[in-house]
């Protein structure tokens, strides 16, 4: 088992350095000058060339490249010029590894900004795992038990008809309508626990996380019912039922049990890719977690940033693909890791 | 010669006034004067921006509703630009953290202060002539103050090599160089003296604008760090001291600022105890900003915004909502560039001109809540703004007369452009319909519509685009603001970019009025030069202009004094601006 999350690892890290490649050469091979965004309105060409310096852009990407790879290593000390760090010791910020990069168009390493955005993030996805987790288990039930009928038919139909909405479409509206226009509830702000309770945390978060996990929703109705039924119909449980059983029990206990296995895969996988960021509901409820700042250092061509997240992301689902791996063999006793 | 200067700026400013407003206000529900009650001192104002700001430092800062807002609020300077609607007044500087508006020498190229006495930062220590120093060489530490105006680069008589500055600013500057810098900007006790290389005729305009020059104290400062900390020398300080790029912050009273050494009536009222700044950073900020707006409920009653009502919206706008309504004329102007280098031939692009169909673009855009024609590309408020005699007349397009031009131009029918703009659904429709009236005369037009790399690609010499759609507001009051930065080919145009200067273009004749302008001792001449260039542009046909924007905003039912001026850029004027207690 140790053999095997071990050489996970391995390949874990050697893809992680793969995506950090793959996103400079992306950003370089990019028509958009970074500088011309940094440098301001009336800005010189003759201005630009030091502000691309300034970035550290000037360099050729493969020496940035490198340059970032030892961040992560060993840290690193920003500004990049040593003429600088040594003219002004008291401005420079040092980036303890694993060093993500430094934002120039923040003045903050990305670090102190990932840190800022992961729980923002990171709370969205735990309340809409936990919405759409209940949500599509007791539906995709209760619809494997009436299977055939009405119920059957409104569950999957109505969860489908929802499916079809874009979550864009889910988020405007619940936003515009919901907290603006109608006001049942108020405008959400993202509002730590430190700061206004369990309460306030979670009532911002209702509508964004409702938009998440009404996406996610058809689809675990329709897995779980699926699963339910194909463990109905199992040998196991007509011995269940023929041992006179109880029907809640047969289903919840032995049924459900077959039918979480692959369950916990798909939600170990959509979990995982939710925290690297929900960019569409983050940027119409305005939550400054890692979607919104992706599409932010998407806009302002901030190449730390962007390799930042993607390195985070990436390690998120890497590490989110292992976890699922070992709980696989603990909840499926009949799968062994070879 | 200080007191020619002065009436010269104010001819000039007056030849603005006549020619400028006639359009301005009015078109909406009211002419922005707000109708409101009277305010008074008190309560918390809630400003509701639509997008982030780029920096708190003020050095760095470059957005205009910030530089006229946070002039009002935070950072005081020499001079700043009054609170007033007429564009003579409001845009001739008045005296702020200097007794007076600056003593020229005989050509324009020192300046002279006085720094008032009494006037203090807000952990009380005084502002000192060796702060606003040292905030000015702040701005050639351009590897690390990154982004903010960077005229004075061209402007301060600092040694330079190869037409460029030697003076790394304070952070890398040997003892020699910045012995050098303090020759060029002289501090005598209260007295500061800015030294330039060639007259600045409109120095205390650009000085009131922008930041430029603003006083930074060095203990203070932390070089990239200081990017979002404010020291606060105005009526107001940052709560906490430091701007959260997607919160905002909240300004409250500045025990520090001594009224009496202000102008409140002309500068800052500064009449709410708290103004909390809200950033809402989504793409649809505007449209939930206004929603909220129209509801009118809760601290939304107390608000105002950056976020314009957008066209969609407008029809929302009536009964009770639309006496909190405000349609104004911008600063900004939207027009097309033609690419000098592909549209060679002059009577294609005389063709082009009078096809160009500036009412249906407006129509698409939105209609006259969103822009009027314009008659040149500089904005009906500059000072010396006069219509460029090119772009007179018909604003529908003449078909016939464009087929008559291509007839003539001896080129091949029908006529290939591209036609290149960044692409919404407003550009989409505004672009149709230049498309259908161009290919009504002889044109055959292909519609470019460009995501997030339009400005990269179209700065390029060797693009494909034919014309171009683009858009600008003067940095201050003046068209050295405006003709220099966009069309001189000098610091624009290399092998490898044509900048600001999208179509490429380059006259010398052009160029040489520029270098009248600037090097113009007074404002009445720089004006005259600056006039002559537009109508070489015009001449020939080097941009298009399409129209003046106009700004929509919305306010909360309790929000009083709301108004814009020119020195707000028609932004909401802050100065004035309270809420009902």
């Amino acid at each position: 088992m140790w053999a095997y999350v071990v050489r996970r690892c391995l390949v874990g890290v050697a893809l992680i350095m793969a995506l950090t490649l793959i996103t400079f050469a992306l950003f370089f091979a990019s028509p958009v000058d970074p500088a011309r965004f940094a440098c301001g309105k009336n800005c010189s060409a003759e201005q630009r060339d030091v502000t691309r310096a300034a970035l550290g852009y000037d360099k050729p990407f493969v020496v940035q490249w490198a340059g970032y790879l030892k961040g992560l290593a060993v840290g690193r000390d920003f500004p990049l010029d040593a003429e600088q760090r040594a003219a002004a010791p008291d401005q420079v910020t040092h980036c303890a590894a694993p060093c993500l990069g430094y934002s120039h168009l923040d003045s903050k390493t990305v670090n102190e900004m990932v840190a800022d955005a992961l729980p923002i993030t990171a709370s969205l996805a735990i309340v809409a795992l936990v919405m759409w987790l209940i949500g599509g288990v007791l539906f995709g039930i209760l619809a494997a038990i009436h299977q055939g009928s009405l119920i059957d038919r409104g569950v999957v139909g109505g969860t489908l008809v929802i499916y079809a909405f874009p979550s864009f479409a889910i988020a405007v509206f619940l936003l515009q309508y919901v907290a603006v226009k109608w006001g049942i509830v108020p405008l959400p702000r993202y509002t730590e626990i430190a700061d206004g309770g369990l309460w306030a945390w979670f009532s911002n978060l209702l509508l964004p996380a409702l938009t998440l996990a009404l996406l996610y929703l058809a689809g675990y109705v329709r897995m779980t019912r699926a699963f339910v039924l194909e463990s109905l119909s199992e040998d196991y449980i007509r011995t269940a039922k023929a041992k006179g059983l109880k029907s809640r029990t047969v289903v919840f206990k032995h049924a459900l049990r077959a039918a979480l296995t692959p369950l916990v895969t798909m939600t170990g996988l959509d979990f995982a890719s939710l925290l690297g960021g929900a960019i569409i509901t983050e940027r119409v409820f305005t939550y400054h977690g890692l979607g919104m700042l992706t599409v932010d250092a998407n806009n302002s061509s901030d190449l730390a940033v962007l390799v930042g997240i993607v390195l985070l992301a990436g390690m998120i689902v890497i590490i989110a693909n292992i976890v699922v791996d070992v709980l696989y063999a603990y909840i499926d006793p009949r799968v062994k890791v070879a | 010669m200080r007191s020619k200067l002065r009436r010269i700026g104010a001819a000039a400013a007056a030849a603005g006034l006549g020619l400028s407003l006639a359009a301005c206000g009015g078109s909406g529900s009211d002419d922005a004067s707000g109708g409101d009650a009277e305010g008074s001192k008190g309560g918390t104002l809630h400003y509701l921006l639509n997008a982030p700001i780029e920096s708190a430092d003020p050095q760095r800062v470059y957005y205009g509703f910030q530089l006229a807002s946070w002039r009002r609020t935070l950072y005081r300077g020499l001079v700043a630009f009054p609170m007033d609607k007429d564009e003579k007044a409001g845009n001739t500087p008045v005296a702020d953290l200097a007794t007076d508006t600056g003593t020229p020498n005989e050509d324009a190229s020192s300046w002279e202060f006085t720094i008032k006495d009494g006037v203090k930062w807000e952990d009380g220590s005084d502002i000192t002539c060796e702060d606003f120093r040292y905030g000015a060489s702040r701005v050639f530490a351009n590897d690390v103050i990154t982004g903010g105006p960077n005229y004075t680069l061209s402007y301060l008589d600092v040694p330079q090599k190869d037409g460029k500055p030697t003076y790394p600013g304070p952070y890398k500057a040997t003892p020699e160089q910045q012995a050098e810098f303090d020759k060029a900007i002289a501090c005598d006790g209260n007295k500061i003296t800015y030294n330039f290389n060639k007259p600045w005729a409109d120095f205390p305009l650009a000085a009131a604008g922008m930041m430029m020059t603003d006083p930074y104290k060095e203990s203070f400062d932390e070089g990239p760090k200081s990017e979002w900390k404010v020291l606060a020398n105005g009526p107001y300080k940052l709560e906490g001291g430091v701007w959260d790029k997607n919160k905002g912050g909240t300004m409250v009273r500045n025990e520090a600022y001594d009224e009496k050494t202000d102008d409140p009536e002309k500068l800052r009222l500064a009449l709410p105890d708290e103004i909390v700044w809200s950033v809402d950073g989504s793409d649809e900020a505007s449209e939930i900003i206004n929603q909220r707006l129209i509801a009118d409920s809760g601290d939304d009653q107390y608000a105002i915004t950056t976020g314009r009502v957008p066209a969609t919206m407008l029809q929302q706008v009536t009964g009770a909502v639309e006496e909190r309504y405000s349609n104004v004329l911008s600063p900004y102007v939207r027009y097309l560039v033609l690419n000098a280098k592909s549209m060679t031939n002059p009577k294609v692009r005389e063709a082009l001109k009078v096809s160009t169909d500036i009412d249906s673009v407006i129509k698409a855009q939105g209609g006259d809540k969103i822009g009027v024609p314009a008659e040149s590309l500089v904005n009906p408020v500059t000072p010396g703004y006069q219509d460029n005699p090119a772009f007179e007349g018909d604003n529908a397009g003449d078909v016939e007369a464009a087929k008559k031009l291509l007839e003539e131009s001896g080129e091949k029918l029908p006529y290939p452009i591209q036609l290149s703009y960044a692409k919404s659904p407003t550009n989409d429709a505004a672009m149709g319909a230049l498309q259908q009236k161009w290919e009504a005369a002889g044109f055959k037009v292909t519609l470019d519509g460009l995501g997030d790399t339009y400005y990269d690609v179209i700065s390029k010499p060797d693009k494909k685009s034919d014309v171009m759609l683009a858009g600008w507001g003067n940095d201050w009051p003046s068209m050295m603001t405006v003709m220099p930065p966009l069309f001189d080919s000098r610091p624009n145009v290399s092998a490898t970019d044509c900048n600001n200067d999208y179509g490429c273009y380059h006259s010398d004749e052009f160029n040489k009025k520029l270098d009248e302008a600037a090097n113009a001792s007074d404002l009445d001449a720089q004006i005259k030069a600056l006039q002559e260039s537009d109508e070489i542009l015009g001449k020939d046909v080097a941009y298009i202009p399409l129209y003046v924007e106009k700004f929509n905003w919305l306010r909360g039912s309790k929000v009083t004094g709301f108004d814009v001026t020119p020195a707000s850029s028609s932004y909401p004027e802050i100065g004035l601006i309270g809420v009902q207690n």
